[in-house]
């Protein structure tokens, strides 16, 4: 349910990306229309159980969409949730999972 | 701050909403959209809706009538430029919710007394602590109020109401998805905005929890008298859903929400996952931003 594909990493040619490990994704629009065009692709909605949450995603705890990213996150990443527009920082869970946790 | 504040600007919400998701809608839905017949046809379901819809109305008008107050409250022009696009939609909202009645097929001279006669009384009394503070002019508790107690309940009831519609009403369904998407919004603003302020003014806090649980033992207590009325509607809405999915030669699905299959769950149940879920949502959301949760009492 991720609507994501895996690029190989030799693909990538941004510098930032290129320094360090991460995984890469290309990102298809999945019909989220809560946001101008340019950025659609960057949200999703989640679907409620069975749904699941790849590694380049969080959820808004604030608006409970999905924000997507180009690449793996890692936790310190900062995020950006337009529909809410609410300011986040990625944080790694005591059960090893990431979450988004609100900066005000 | 002014990089945060900069965010909300007319520009942007006409990208979002009117040129986004609203984008060839009529009254929030597709062109054409209607109720299906199985509703309009059946009695229960129709005098079900009617009165739901007037519970969505009453809450609308009141967030209407909060936010068109707290532009003028508002300490800097971002935030009165989000709260003038949030008094629009929340217009919107009265005004979709109210064709919905007539679309019911309740008349235009009757808007009101239909109104009248199923506003839960203990909604208007939810209403009417947020509204004494706008009218007070306190800003911190009268956005924590509308954009955190009672949007933080709307968005969660759309949702459950979304969740019920989706395969007999696309068309209500595609109605409340318009409203959950500006609902979103909604709560960032609330905890955005309050959650910088209330920093600034932690005298607040004890009133302000106050008023988080007494409007939380009057939605409580709506919760409770919708759902001790909603018996036979629910059984009866089931039995439709059976009747066309044996026509369309399926079965009705399992719409889960929040954990409750929707299509087996009591009705005790569903209310009692609400009502933890929309708790459990102000006990997030008032944390966040230094606010600590008070637990309403339960209404009798």
């Amino acid at each position: 349910m991720t609507g994501t594909s895996q690029v190989h990493q030799t693909l990538e040619t941004d510098r930032e990306v290129a320094d360090d490990d991460r995984r890469t994704f290309v990102l298809d629009e999945t019909g989220f229309k809560e946001v101008p065009k340019r950025w659609r692709r960057f949200y999703r909605h989640w679907q409620g159980e069975g749904d699941s949450l790849g590694p380049n995603e969080v959820i808004c705890p604030v608006c409970k969409v999905v924000i997507r990213s180009t690449r793996e996150f890692r936790p310190g990443d900062r995020v950006y949730c337009m529909p809410c527009m609410s300011r986040m920082v990625v944080v790694r869970r005591d059960d090893g999972t990431l979450e988004a946790e609100v900066t005000y | 701050m002014a990089d945060f504040l900069s965010q909300y600007s007319i520009q942007r919400w006409l990208e979002m909403c009117p040129q986004g998701y609203l984008e060839d809608t009529v009254y929030g839905h597709a062109e054409g959209g209607s109720e299906p017949p199985e509703l309009l046809d059946n009695e229960v379901l129709l005098e079900s809706s009617i009165a739901t819809t007037v519970q969505l109305i009453a809450g609308e008008r009141c967030a209407l009538a909060a936010s068109s107050g707290l532009v003028n409250l508002a300490p800097d022009f971002a935030s009165k430029r989000f709260l003038a696009t949030q008094t629009l939609d929340e217009a919107r909202h009265v005004e979709i919710f109210t064709q919905r009645l007539f679309d019911l097929g309740v008349a235009k001279e009757d808007l009101e007394s239909t109104v009248d006669r199923y506003a839960n009384p203990n909604l208007v009394r939810f209403a009417e602590i947020l509204l004494e503070k706008v009218s007070d002019g306190d800003f911190i508790a009268g956005v924590v109020g509308q954009n955190i107690v009672l949007e933080g309940m709307a968005f969660t009831v759309f949702e459950l109401l979304e969740a019920t519609s989706r395969d007999l009403n696309p068309k209500f369904a595609q109605t409340l998805s318009g409203t959950i998407a500006d609902e979103r919004r909604h709560v960032g603003f609330g905890e955005n905005r309050i959650g910088s302020l209330i920093s600034e003014h932690p005298e607040k806090r004890g009133e302000i929890e106050r008023m988080q649980q007494e409007m939380s033992y009057y939605m409580l207590a709506t919760f409770a008298d919708v759902f001790s009325d909603s018996g036979e509607s629910v059984e009866e809405g089931r039995r439709v859903a059976n009747d066309l999915a044996a026509e369309r030669g399926g079965d009705p699905g399992d719409a889960a929400w929040h954990g409750a299959d929707l299509g087996s769950a009591s009705v005790e149940e569903i209310e009692g996952v609400l009502a933890d879920t929309v708790l459990g949502e102000f006990r997030s959301r008032l944390g966040r931003i230094g606010i600590e949760y008070q637990s309403p009492s339960v209404p009798a």
